[in-house]
C-alpha cells in the first residue's frame, strides 16, 4: 500500500491455457453465486412454511448449509482470480522486483502444494464416503458423498488456478502479487 | 503408547468422569500407557468423531452412539423411543443379543465398545405438561434424534431441528412450545427457566439414548496383552459407576426443576403404551423400511425383557 | 516437545508465513498442515479436508452470505446517496451537518450490512467527493468515512458478532444488541472529533453551508422509507420470536434484492451480476478463512497448545486489568495484520477460558473486541476499510487518509476505556431484551 495500484483481475495475456482456467474459475464463480441465490431462496420458503403454514421442516437447514459449503468450496478459484482473498502484503511491496518475483513463486508453490494435500485427501474422503454409502444423520439422510463432492472439485479448480498464476508469473504476464510497479 | 480420546462434554459431566476413571485406571496400572483426553469438543465437533474413530485418526471418545446413524443405520436403533423402559432395562440390554449385534456392525467400521451407558430424558412444555401423544398436537417441537421426531410428527406436532444449545433461546423467542431431550442437557442448559412442566424419565420413560465409551478396535488389537487388561479392567469400573449416575441424573434435575417452582408431571404405563402405538407406526416402520436387517434386529430389541 | 514451547514456534511460523503475502486462509493451512504432519503425524494430515467442511458445517455461518448480500445489493443502487442526502437536508442547520450526516449515514447503513467495506464504500461514494467539494478537510473527509465505515461491524447486524457467537457459544442475538449501544457511543464521539477538526482547519464556514426548504426537507423522506422498513423488519423477526439470526439474514437478504430491483429499478442482469460478484467475493473470501482457522485450531488443540496456554495464563497471578489491557494489546497488534474474522477464530479457543476465569463477561468482551478488530479495519498494513476509501478517492493520499483516521482510532481506544468503566454499556439492552444471560 506504498504507492503501488493492485490491479483486480489476474491476467491472462494470449496464453490459451491461462484463458481456458480463467474461463473455467469465471464459470466457477457464476455456479458459486447460484448456490447462494438459491439457498436465499430455500430458507425463506422454510420460514414460511413453518411460520405460516406450520408444519415440519424436513430437508431445507441440512440443505442450505451445504448449498453454502458448495458455493464456498466452488467460489475459490474465482475470488482466487479476482484477488479476493485478502493477505499481508507488507513484506512483498518492500521488497526490489526480483526478490519479489522468488517471493511471488514461492508463496504460489507452497499455497498449491497444500491445496494439492487437500485435494488429495478430499478426494480420499468423498471416495470413502460413497463407498459405505454414509448418509446424514436426519430425517432427510442425504447421501453424503453429494456434498462432499464439493471438497475435490473445489480444491481441484483451486489448484489450477494457482498454477495458472504460477504459469503467468513464469512468463511474465502477470505481476508478483499483482503489483505494478510505479 | 498415547490415546488420544475425545467427547464433546465439560470436565463435570458424568460422561467426561466415565472417561476419566479409565484414564485414571490405566495411569494406575503402569503400564506404559495414557489416555489424553480432550474434552469440550476441543478436538471434534459432536457429531464429527465416529468417522475419524472408524478411520484410525482418534483412538477413544464417548459418543452417543445414534449420532453414526448416517454410516450404520442399525445405530438408530440405540435411540428409538420406548424400547428401553428404564435404567436396569437398559442394563440387561447390553448383555443381549441384541447388543451382540449393534457390535458387530461397529467391528465392520473397525470399532469397539469399552463401556456401556444409556443416559435418560423426558420432555418440557412451555405452557402445558407433555405426557401423552394428544398434549404434542399442533405444537412446534424440537426432539432428540430423528426416531422421535418421526413420532412426535406422527402425533400432530412440528418439528424444528436444532441443537440442545438452542432450546433455550428458541423456547424464549417462542420459536419452541416444547422439547426433549436428555435429563443433564436439560439442567446444564438451564431449561428450567423457561418452562411451566418438567416430564422427566421416571418408572417409565420414553427417551433413552446409548452412549457408549468406544475405541478403535485395530488400536486396542495393537496394544500388549497387559495394557488391553488395564483398558478392560478400567472400563468395568467406569461401567457400574455410569449406571448409578444415570440414575441420579434424573432425580437431580427433578429437584433442580422442582427448586426452580416448575411442575412435575409423571408419565402412566398408559401413556408410554400410547405413544408406543405411534412409534411402531411412524419411527419403527420407517427403520424397518430402511434398513435391510431391521425387523430383525427390532424384534431382538424387542425380546429382552 | 513442551506445548508451550511448541506454541511459541507456531507463532513464529504463522507471522512468518502471513507475511510472506500468501493469502491469509491459504497460510493458515501451510501451517496447520506443517505442523500436523511434523508433531502429529500423517493421520491427522489425513483429517484435513473433514475438518474445513466440518468447520463451515453450520446453520448459522449460514447469515454471514447473507447479511453480506443486504449490504451489496444496497450499496449497488443509489440507496446510500438517497440516504445521506435525506439526513443533510435535515441536519443542515447544525454547524457542521454534513459530516455530521455522513456519520449518520454510516451507521445507519451498519445496521443492514454485516460488513464494514461495504458500509465504507455505500457512503463513502458519495459523501466523500461531497465533503471535499465543500472545503471540509481531506484528512476528515476520509477519514471520517473510514471510521465510520467500521462500524458495520460493531452495529448489527455484524459478520464478525457472529463468528464470535459460533466461536464461543454465546447467542447470536444477544451479541447483536450488545453492539447497539457502543455503537452509537462510537458515533457520537467520532462527530464530536470532526465537529472540533473541522472547526479547529479555520474552515468555519463550511459549518453552516447549505440551506433547504421545508418542502425539500420532506420531499426526500419516502426515499429512506425502504431503509426503515428493513431494519424494523430485520429486528422484529430476530427477536419477535419468528426466526433465527440465520433466517432472518435471509429474509433481510431478499428484501434487500427486492428493494433494489422494484424501488431503485435495478433491472439489468450486469447489474444484478455486481451485487452477486461482490457479495460472493467477500462471502467466499471471509468463509475460506472461516474453514482454515478451523483446521488451524484443530492443530493447536491437537498439539495441546491451547490447553496449555490457557493452563499456563491460569497459573500466573496477575490483575485482572493488567490481563485485559494485555489482551487488548495482543488483539490490537493482531488486527493491524489480519482480517477481524481470523483474528477471532485464531484467538477465542485460547482467550475463552482466560476471560470468564478471569470473571469478564463474553458478551462484553465480544464488544471490546469488536472495537479492537475495527482499529485493525483503518491502520496499516492490512486495512480493508483504507483499500476501499483508497479505490473511492486515489487522490488522497494514504498519509493523508492514515492521519485523518488516527483521531477516530483515539476515539476508539477512549470507547474501550469507557466500556471497562461502565460494562453495562454493552451489557444492558441485551438484558434488558432477552433477560437476563444464561
Ligand atoms: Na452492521
Ligand atoms: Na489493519
Amino acid at each position: 500500500m506504498a504507492g503501488q495500484v493492485t490491479h483486480r483481475v489476474a491476467r491472462t495475456g494470449d496464453n490459451p491455457f491461462l484463458k481456458g482456467v480463467a474461463a473455467l474459475s469465471t464459470l466457477a464463480g457464476w455456479v458459486s453465486a447460484a448456490m447462494i441465490v438459491v439457498a436465499v431462496g430455500i430458507t425463506c420458503q422454510m420460514i414460511f412454511v413453518r411460520a405460516v403454514l406450520n408444519q415440519s421442516t424436513i430437508w431445507q437447514t441440512e440443505m442450505v448449509v451445504y448449498l453454502m459449503i458448495a458455493a464456498t468450496l466452488i467460489g475459490l478459484p474465482y475470488v482466487q482470480r479476482l484477488r479476493g482473498h485478502v493477505n499481508v502484503d507488507l513484506v512483498p511491496i518492500a521488497l526490489p522486483p526480483a526478490a519479489r518475483r522468488v517471493m511471488a513463486c514461492f508463496t504460489l508453490t507452497l499455497s498449491a502444494a497444500v491445496v494439492a494435500v487437500m485435494l488429495w485427501y478430499g478426494f480420499d474422503y468423498w471416495h470413502f464416503a460413497w463407498e459405505r454409502g454414509w448418509r446424514s444423520d436426519t430425517i432427510w439422510g442425504v447421501r453424503l458423498w453429494i456434498p462432499y463432492m464439493a471438497l475435490p472439485v473445489g480444491f481441484g479448480l483451486l489448484l489450477l488456478q494457482l498454477i495458472a498464476d504460477l504459469v503467468a508469473l513464469l512468463l511474465r504476464i502477470d505481476a508478483p502479487f499483482g503489483l505494478e510497479e510505479s | 503408547t498415547e490415546l488420544r480420546l475425545s467427547h464433546q462434554w465439560s470436565n463435570n459431566d458424568v460422561r467426561h468422569k466415565v472417561a476419566q476413571i479409565v484414564a485414571d485406571h490405566v495411569a494406575e496400572a503402569d503400564v506404559d500407557l495414557e489416555i489424553k483426553i480432550f474434552g469440550s469438543k476441543s478436538l471434534f465437533k459432536p457429531r464429527e468423531q465416529y468417522k475419524p474413530l472408524s478411520r484410525g485418526q482418534l483412538d477413544m471418545t464417548v459418543f452417543p452412539l445414534s449420532y453414526a446413524g448416517g454410516q450404520q443405520p442399525a445405530f438408530n436403533l440405540t435411540l428409538m423411543p420406548g424400547l428401553v423402559k428404564n435404567h436396569d432395562h437398559a442394563a440387561r440390554l447390553n448383555d443381549s443379543e441384541f447388543m451382540d449385534e449393534i457390535e458387530a456392525k461397529m467391528a465392520e467400521d473397525d470399532v469397539m465398545t469399552l463401556v456401556h451407558g444409556y443416559l435418560a430424558g423426558g420432555f418440557v412444555g412451555k405452557d402445558k405438561c407433555i405426557t401423552k401423544p394428544a398434549d404434542v398436537d399442533g405444537l412446534q417441537m424440537r426432539a432428540a434424534g430423528k426416531a422421535f421426531e418421526q413420532m412426535l410428527a406422527g402425533a400432530g406436532a412440528s418439528i424444528a431441528s436444532m441443537s440442545s444449545a438452542d432450546i433455550y433461546n428458541a423456547m424464549q423467542t417462542g420459536v419452541l412450545n416444547a422439547a426433549n431431550t436428555s435429563s443433564s442437557s436439560f439442567v446444564s442448559y438451564r431449561i428450567y427457566e423457561q418452562v411451566a412442566c418438567y416430564t422427566p424419565a421416571g418408572e417409565v420413560a420414553l427417551w433413552f439414548m446409548y452412549q457408549p465409551l468406544l475405541m478403535s478396535k485395530s488400536k486396542f488389537e495393537s496394544l500388549t496383552e497387559e495394557q488391553q487388561q488395564a483398558l478392560r479392567d478400567g472400563a468395568a469400573k467406569a461401567e457400574a459407576f455410569y449406571l448409578e449416575e444415570a440414575k441420579k441424573e434424573d432425580s437431580d434435575s427433578v429437584q433442580v426443576f422442582k427448586d426452580a417452582g416448575v411442575e412435575i408431571a409423571t408419565m402412566t404405563q398408559e401413556d408410554f403404551d400410547a405413544w408406543r402405538e405411534i412409534a411402531k407406526a411412524t419411527s419403527y416402520k420407517n427403520f424397518v423400511e430402511n434398513v435391510p436387517d431391521g425387523q430383525k434386529l427390532l424384534d431382538m430389541a424387542l425380546s429382552v425383557e | 516437545m513442551d506445548p508451550l514451547i511448541l506454541g511459541a514456534l507456531v507463532a513464529i511460523c504463522t507471522i512468518a508465513v502471513l507475511f510472506s503475502g500468501v493469502s491469509v486462509a491459504l497460510g493458515l493451512l501451510i501451517v496447520s498442515g506443517g505442523f500436523l504432519v511434523m508433531f502429529d503425524g500423517m493421520r491427522s494430515l489425513e483429517l484435513m479436508p473433514e475438518l474445513f467442511f466440518g468447520s463451515l458445517n453450520s446453520f448459522a455461518l449460514l447469515s454471514i452470505p447473507m447479511f453480506i448480500i443486504m449490504g451489496a445489493s444496497i450499496a449497488s443502487t443509489r440507496a446510500g446517496a438517497d440516504l445521506y442526502e435525506a439526513l443533510e437536508r435535515w441536519l443542515t442547520r447544525i454547524p457542521g451537518g454534513l459530516v455530521i450526516s455522513n456519520l449518520g449515514a454510516c451507521a445507519l447503513f451498519a445496521a443492514m450490512s454485516g460488513s464494514s467495506p461495504a458500509t465504507c464504500a455505500a457512503i463513502g461514494k458519495m459523501g466523500i467527493p461531497e465533503m471535499r467539494k465543500r472545503g471540509y478537510p481531506d484528512g476528515v473527509a476520509a477519514g471520517s468515512i473510514a471510521a465510520g465505515g467500521t462500524l458495520g461491524i460493531l452495529i448489527p447486524p455484524s459478520v464478525t458478532m457472529i463468528v464470535y457467537g459460533i466461536a464461543t457459544e454465546t447467542s447470536i442475538g444477544r451479541l447483536f444488541l450488545a453492539g447497539v449501544i457502543p455503537g452509537l457511543l462510537l458515533v457520537v464521539l467520532f462527530m464530536a472529533w470532526s465537529l472540533f477538526s473541522t472547526w479547529k482547519s479555520g474552515n468555519a464556514q463550511v459549518l453552516t453551508a447549505g440551506s433547504y426548504s421545508w418542502r425539500q426537507k420532506f420531499e426526500i423522506l419516502p426515499r429512506v422509507l425502504p431503509f426503515l422498513i428493513i431494519i424494523l423488519g430485520v429486528l422484529y423477526a430476530m427477536y419477535g420470536g419468528i426466526a433465527t439470526p440465520s433466517e432472518t439474514a435471509a429474509v433481510g437478504a431478499l428484501l434487500c434484492i427486492v428493494i433494489a430491483m422494484v424501488i431503485y429499478k435495478l433491472w439489468s442482469p450486469s447489474g444484478l451480476w455486481v451485487i452477486l460478484r461482490d457479495s460472493t467475493r467477500e462471502s467466499v473470501m471471509i468463509l475460506f478463512i472461516i474453514a482454515a482457522a478451523g483446521v488451524f485450531s484443530y492443530m493447536l488443540s491437537s498439539l495441546f497448545i491451547t490447553q496449555s496456554i490457557a493452563e499456563w495464563i491460569g497459573t500466573l497471578d496477575v490483575n485482572r486489568w493488567v490481563l485485559m489491557g494485555a489482551i487488548n494489546l495482543f488483539l490490537l497488534v493482531a488486527g493491524f495484520f489480519l482480517p477481524p474474522v481470523a483474528v477471532i477464530l485464531m484467538a477465542a479457543p485460547i482467550l475463552m477460558p482466560i476471560i470468564t476465569i478471569a470473571g469478564f463477561d463474553p458478551i462484553w468482551f465480544a464488544v471490546v473486541l469488536t472495537i479492537n478488530m475495527e482499529i485493525g479495519l483503518i491502520s496499516p498494513p492490512v486495512g480493508l476499510n483504507l483499500y476501499v476509501i483508497n479505490g473511492i478517492a486515489p487522490d488522497i493520499s494514504l498519509k493523508t487518509i492514515l492521519y485523518g483516521s488516527l483521531p477516530f482510532v483515539g476515539c476508539m481506544v477512549l470507547a474501550i476505556i469507557l466500556l471497562c468503566i461502565f460494562p453495562d454499556l454493552a451489557t444492558w439492552l441485551p438484558d434488558a431484551v432477552m433477560g437476563d444471560a444464561v
